[in-house]
């Protein structure tokens, strides 16, 4: 008996020893076929909700591609958005990523600096590429090479609740058609202001900036600066130029004025909506096309007296808005160009897995598959194919946040594969350890835009030199 | 006298000793797999500037580098702040819970064990989620409502560089004590009761008990605790990244949160891989200095 147990002991502790080594053994080889174009094989790819029903559509998205291509297996994994990038790490890091990811164009000058990156431009056909507008693919190269195909491109606009805006007095039809400049957006958000005894209750202005959401804050409103990105045409750094102190100087003024909270600084994008749907706040940002979306959805569970209604919401229209222009300069778009991603392994990718790759990302960026997922994003559709597709489904959208989104589009900011990536590289990590840091403390009252704008200076100078950097 | 030379005897491993290293085997096997390994590795990482598809050498550049950088110091500061601030804060109240539970009967010790044990086992986001509420910058969160009832005014907890170190150190020491009571409580229960007696027939009150006897006898408990604890608040990440992410400007940038974002964020592994060993290195130094000064008449 004695025996016997010591056996049993050592097979369970054997076989548990075992089992946490095979986990760390590599996946099947089913992609290392031959270079047969027809030959089976199955292409992985790692997709979050893009939308409320995307991942419940992946059974009918792999039958279709599996009848579409019948020798090819598309196989989903789903994550959530809060998983997908550490997810997408880990595998790169490990040297075996998904075939495809889908993540933000932003993204990409990180994973080539890695190498893990499949450049498909030898692969996609003609017919492919002329199916994709050419504003949003180019959002998917980095120098020369074209990583993936974009699934839309979306305006980073704000957004305002049309009654109090119209008590406010504010022609917000005027200003979707024509934008407005910051003067004209400082006195706007001023006279959203309601205060009682000292105590606010309504704030023009509040953009969520807790974080990293503060980088998009900084991001969207410097674009509107004359500066659509961090480096200028000749590959100078190009936020030391004197419009970006003005931008920072407009950030301190209109929380000085009392149209933005003094503890904007801890408002995260949940805070902010919560604000704006409770009727604190007359214009939100960042906004999203969805939004309007969102915001009718609880207005409809408000009617029906649904308990699942954001507590202590009122019914709200909301109306997309531009961001201003700052500093005389031209209003220019931020726009996210999120897309499908073609990432490779450690292993030299066979020209039938690329091509079969290839074949996959192009299947879930453009048709139907593509309409279908961007109707319910209210978002644009970019490809030929997919606003073909789009025709027979019906979207219930406003009519004039429509047209302000596609009038933004018109001025979205041109996509700059021609920055290296080390440059890239080296600017993102400025903008997370000074810039973000500093525009936090800024934001909270801590230091003074001038103090903020010599720091990046500062620092842009180290990392750029000199003659790196924009002087005017 | 002719001596022989001895017939070398060949050890055969049999009967219950081939059984333990069966046994010692399994766990040798892991250790160096998810222990030793990783370490050697990161060593080797923190000489490379680290790629996927093939890594190059370059000496010491990661080193250098995070010498000359001034977030790593700013981080290093920032964490000696918090460990010396939570830490001796932490023992304390952990102390001073395992006194007031001891003369407890062992149903309601056991109760006010687990109730202080359970945020231990509570998810760190959950808890995050709640302290985030907690600490809600407008009028309406909790901690404003306190402080405006004792007319302190609303403060900004997580987003003003005046606050958020503060905050975070708040955070520690209304949570995370139920291992160091439970560890305390033992060592409590370890007291031989005859030393109570002496000192009762000696005329000792409550406190002279305490110093005389409780302090001196769970000295290796409290130098355990301090040198764990100090080792867990140098490696201190979580609090820092779901709660302010390390801002603002920096405040609250945690040695642990730079190697997590230089490693994960930026995919320096080789950076990341050289301040995780510069930590390490840091951490065995304190702990050294520790037990040279406090362990001395102390015995395991």
């Amino acid at each position: 008996m004695k025996k016997k147990m010591r056996v049993l002991a050592t097979v369970f502790a054997l076989s548990m020893a075992l089992t946490t080594l095979s986990a760390c053994g590599s996946k099947d080889d089913a992609k290392s076929n031959a270079d047969d174009p027809n030959a089976k094989d199955t292409i992985t790819a790692l997709l979050p909700p893009v939308s409320a029903n995307f991942q419940s559509n992946f059974d009918q998205m792999t039958k279709d591609f599996n009848a579409k291509y019948p020798n090819l297996t598309l196989k989903i994994e789903p994550a959530s958005w809060e998983d997908m990038t550490s997810k997408l790490d880990t595998q790169v890091n490990a040297g075996s990523p998904p075939d495809i990811a889908f993540m933000g164009s932003d993204g990409i000058s990180k994973y080539v600096q890695q190498g893990m990156l499949m450049d498909i431009s030898d692969t996609a056909t003609e017919e492919m590429i002329k199916d994709y507008d050419a504003a949003p693919l180019e959002y998917m190269k980095n120098g020369k090479g074209l990583y993936g195909f974009p699934a839309y491109m979306e305006a980073h606009a704000i957004g305002g609740n049309k009654e109090f805006m119209e008590k406010a007095g504010i022609d917000y039809k005027k200003v979707q058609k024509e934008g407005w400049t910051f003067d004209e957006f400082r006195e706007a958000i001023k006279k959203g202001v309601v205060s009682e005894g000292g105590k606010t209750s309504r704030y023009g202005f509040v953009f969520a900036t807790a974080g990293v959401t503060s980088k998009d804050y900084l991001g969207i409103l410097v674009k509107s600066a004359g500066m659509p990105a961090a480096f200028d045409k000749d590959l100078k750094y190009a936020y030391t130029s004197k419009n970006f102190l003005e931008v920072l100087k407009d950030i301190r003024v209109m929380i000085d004025d009392g149209s933005m909270p003094k503890e904007l600084s801890s408002i995260d994008a949940g805070k902010r909506w919560n604000m704006f749907l409770t009727g604190q706040t007359m214009i939100t940002g960042k906004g999203l096309a969805g939004f309007e979306r969102s915001a009718k959805l609880n207005n409809e569970k408000l009617q029906n007296k649904d308990a699942s209604a954001v507590k202590g919401s009122i019914p709200v229209d909301y109306v997309v808005l531009p961001v201003p222009s700052f500093a005389g300069a031209q209003a220019q778009a931020s726009v996210a160009v999120d897309g499908y991603v073609t990432f490779r392994g450690t292993k030299e990718p066979t020209a039938a897995h690329k091509a079969n790759v290839v074949k996959a990302a192009n299947f879930l960026s453009s048709g139907a598959n593509a309409a279908t997922t961007n109707n319910e994003l209210f978002v644009a559709q970019i490809t030929e194919s997919s606003r073909k597709a789009a025709e027979s489904m019906t979207v219930e959208r406003d009519a004039d946040n429509k047209a302000a989104v596609e009038a933004m589009l018109k001025t979205a900011v041109p996509a700059r594969p021609d920055i290296p990536t080390d440059l890239g590289a080296k600017a993102i990590k400025l903008e997370d350890e000074v810039i973000v840091p500093k525009l936090q403390a800024l934001i909270a009252g801590e230091i003074t835009p001038e103090k903020m704008y010599d720091a990046v200076k500062s620092a842009a100078v180290s990392a750029f030199g000199e003659d790196g950097v924009v002087k005017d | 006298m002719t001596e022989y030379a001895k017939p070398i005897k060949r050890r055969k491993i049999k009967g219950d000793a081939a059984w333990g290293y069966a046994f010692v085997a399994v766990a040798v096997l892991v250790f160096a797999m998810f222990t030793a390994y990783p370490v050697v590795s990161a060593l080797i990482i923190s000489f490379q500037e680290y790629k996927p598809l093939g890594s190059t050498f370059i000496g010491l550049e990661n080193y250098t580098e995070t010498f000359k950088d001034s977030l790593f110091w700013k981080a290093v500061v920032n964490t000696i702040i918090y460990t010396l601030l939570t830490v001796p804060v932490s023992l304390f109240l952990s102390f001073a819970v395992s006194i007031l539970i001891l003369p407890l009967k062992k149903k309601l010790q056991t109760t006010f064990k687990a109730v202080y044990y359970l945020p231990a086992v509570a998810s760190g986001v959950a808890l995050s989620v709640v302290w985030l509420w907690i600490f809600d910058p407008m009028p309406v969160g909790i901690f404003n409502k306190v402080t405006s009832f004792f007319g302190l005014g609303t403060h900004n907890w997580l987003g003003s560089s005046a606050y958020a170190m503060f905050s975070l150190v708040l955070m520690a020491w209304l949570s995370s004590h139920g291992t160091s009571i439970i560890i305390y409580l033992a060592a409590l229960l370890g007291i031989d009761g005859s030393y109570y007696e002496a000192a009762e027939l000696d005329g000792a009150n409550f406190f002279q008990k305490l110093w005389y006897i409780v302090v001196p006898c769970l000295k290796p408990t409290t130098l355990f605790l301090l040198v764990t604890g100090i080792i867990g608040s140098f490696q201190v990440f979580q609090n820092a990244y779901l709660m302010t992410g390390g801002g603002p400007d920096n405040a609250t940038t945690m040695v642990g949160l730079l190697i997590f974002n230089n490693a994960f964020k930026y995919f320096e592994f080789g950076k990341a891989a050289a301040q995780s060993l510069v930590l390490a290195a840091i951490i065995a130094g304190i702990s050294l200095v520790q037990f040279k000064f406090l362990g001395k008449d102390v015995e395991y």
